[in-house]
């Protein structure tokens, strides 16, 4: 199995810090609040505050990067992912309908892409691997199509 | 036909029926024509005279729309596609090639059944709905016109099995009308007679007051009211049972009257309906899956409902087709072959999930129930009789996982499910178009595994899902399944 590439982490992360930014600036107006009203001592809504900013911001995404991999076989693309419900899926390449491949200005920065496969499927129509490098995902794509039209022909 | 082969050429020389026009101006005149002058009259001051003025010179301006509209609406069938020419101001021409057509459904509301007109839908595989409508032509137009769409479609693809067994014809499934009202009988639903009182409810300040006060008009004295008595409440419970059962014949007779699945070459064609009569034409390359519903009840006098799941965005259901609302399992085995490579399972070979599904479900359905009725103990002593019900719970997972089987069974995936509801999914491999394993937290203390087989057309949430096996199971499952739709993948789209 593959790992993604590591500026998925760092693009996980900095996504992730953006909301625990928001949280903290919103806690510590909250901290302050509580402090002049009723006088409650701010580490005690700052304290438990900064272990949770600390998980959503360092922890949780270096476990949901860990737990994403996927492989490319000769017929089928495996992928794996989730850390509280680990979901395994096979997508065989021949079902595939079409492919995409997109970039935001974040994944810009951190050069790195998404890959999207579309089946003819209901549940699973879409399946998103992120976290390629841009020759990655080109060469899965390439090797992907080839096998569509071999398949066709 | 005057219609050429070449492209752009093709003559749109046809109008529909032209009853067509009365028959719109009529239907849309309840609320065109009567309605706006109504609101008219009573938010303003005017007369009912210059209301009813009004109401004429409303009900003249849509028959002229109507006629115009029908006059602008002109339609062609050339070698090849059919052209639809529309659109007052705007014209509009659309040309939709034989190739891409997947089914002509015929359809005939009670109004246009009787004036001998039909309403003609050509499907396309593209998302929107109304592609191809023809609202109405009479009835042998209606038949030509398919037969002409088939026609050029075939000629296009030359499929020599195909026509060779056009005029086979084979009855599949007749629905007789004991069988109908059996059907209806385990069709019952208490979801309509809430709507109904809900309806009363809501239409209720309209109504006189006796309607509007059931014990007036059930004859509960004026005395007897407040008194709740076990009688009363039998007697309640028991005219509820029945205005369900008398829902559910209703509702059956009206759209299952005349059932028949019939088989012509490789497509199967059902017509049903007791006002609105419907046809539909599911080709059988076409078909996805095979979904049998039956009880605990209905399945002593052999009754279950199939379904046939296909890639067409067909009205209602997400490509989820009735094809026998109430057969035994000698015409369900007919229906599947004729279906497709289909066939039943062998009962006795399913096997079970893990026990561990009867530890899941309990958790589920115990653990809202423990911490609800905990927290009403603490407001209320007497709450605590509840945790009574957890004994029902358990039998109810425990039955949950006896009747949750699967069979991997050459070429087919059987699935079945649920006790009351008894589900049994008729997967051909082919049509599995990904497998997904996954393990929740729980999951993984327990050792298990939940299997999700992606098909095409399957309405959301509701897909082929082998819920709780022990891993290593789930995993020989799902590489067996992959194996064979990597070598063999079927692109029937």
């Amino acid at each position: 199995m593959q790992a993604l590439e590591r500026g998925q982490l760092w693009l996980m992360i900095v996504r992730a810090g953006l909301f625990g930014l928001i949280l903290l600036m919103l806690g510590s107006g909250a901290a302050r609040a509580a402090q002049l009203r009723a006088g409650v001592p701010p580490v005690v809504i700052v304290g438990p505050l900064l272990l949770l900013v600390g998980y959503l911001v360092i922890v949780a995404p270096l476990r949901r990067y860990r737990a994403w991999a996927y492989r490319m076989a000769s017929d089928e693309l495996e992928l794996r992912r989730g850390v509280w419900t680990r979901v395994e899926t096979a997508v065989p390449l021949g079902r595939v309908q079409h492919i995409d491949i997109a970039q935001g200005p974040l994944e810009r920065a951190f050069a790195v892409c998404r890959l999207f496969l579309h089946t003819a499927g209901t549940a699973h129509s879409l399946v998103v691997l992120p976290g390629l490098s841009r020759a990655t995902a080109e060469a899965m794509r390439d090797e992907i199509r080839a096998r569509i039209r071999a398949e066709e022909e | 036909m005057s219609g050429a082969a070449a492209a752009g050429s093709v003559v749109a020389d046809r109008r529909v029926h032209p009853a067509t026009v009365p028959l719109q101006v009529l239907t849309q005149a309840p609320q065109t024509v009567l309605g706006a002058p109504a609101l008219f009259a009573f938010t303003s001051d005017v007369g009912w005279r210059s209301a009813l003025g009004l109401a004429g010179g409303l009900f003249a301006l849509v028959a002229l729309l109507n006629w115009v509209a029908w006059r602008r609406f002109r339609y062609g069938v050339g070698a090849a596609e059919l052209v639809i020419e529309s659109g007052i101001l705007s014209r509009n021409r659309r040309s939709i090639p034989f190739a891409r057509v997947q089914d002509v459904d015929i359809e005939q509301g009670p109004v246009q059944r009787l004036f001998g007109l039909a309403k003609v839908r050509v499907e396309t595989g593209g998302a929107g709905g109304d592609e191809g409508v023809l609202d109405s032509v009479s009835l042998a137009e209606a038949e030509r016109l398919r037969a002409a769409v088939r026609a050029g479609r075939d000629a296009d693809a030359p499929r020599a099995e195909t026509r060779a067994a056009e005029h086979a014809d084979e009855v599949l499934y007749a629905l007789s009308v004991p069988r109908l009202i059996a059907a209806g009988l385990f069709n019952w639903s208490l979801i309509w007679i809430a709507a109904l009182f809900g309806a009363l409810q809501s239409a209720g300040r309209l109504l006189p007051d006796w309607v509007r006060d059931p014990a007036a008009w059930m004859g509960v004295t004026e005395s007897a009211r407040g008194r709740v008595t076990p009688a009363t409440v039998a007697a309640v419970l028991l005219f509820a049972g029945l205005l369900g059962v008398v829902t559910g014949i209703v509702r059956t007779g009206l759209r299952d009257y005349g059932f028949r699945l019939v088989r012509e070459g490789a497509r199967l064609r059902r017509t049903r309906g007791l006002f609105t009569r419907t046809e539909i034409v599911i080709p059988r390359r076409r078909v996805q899956l095979a979904q049998l519903l039956t009880g605990p009840v209905r399945k002593r006098f052999d009754g279950r409902e199939l379904f046939l799941q296909t890639l067409s965005s067909g009205e209602g259901g997400g490509g989820r087709q009735t094809v026998a609302p109430f057969a035994t399992a000698t015409e369900a085995v007919g229906i599947l072959r004729a279906a497709g490579t289909l066939e039943l399972p062998d009962e006795k070979r399913l096997q079970r999930v893990s026990s561990g599904h009867v530890v899941r479900v309990l958790l589920r359905s115990a653990l809202p129930l423990t911490v609800g009725v905990l927290t009403a103990a603490w407001f209320y002593r007497p709450a605590l009789f509840a945790l009574a019900l957890l004994p029902a719970l358990a039998v109810g997972a425990w039955l949950e996982r006896r009747y949750h089987r699967y069979l991997l069974d050459r070429e087919l995936l059987f699935v079945a499910r649920g006790w009351w509801r008894q589900a049994l999914w008729v997967v051909p491999l082919a049509k599995v178009h990904s497998v997904a394993l996954s393990r929740s937290w729980l999951q993984r203390r327990l050792g298990l595994a939940s299997l999700l087989f992606d098909t095409a057309g399957a309405p959301a949430l509701r897909g082929v899902v082998v819920l709780d096996l022990a891993e290593e199971r789930a995993r020989a499952l799902a590489e067996a399944v992959r194996a064979y739709s990597g070598r063999k993948s079927g692109t029937d789209r």
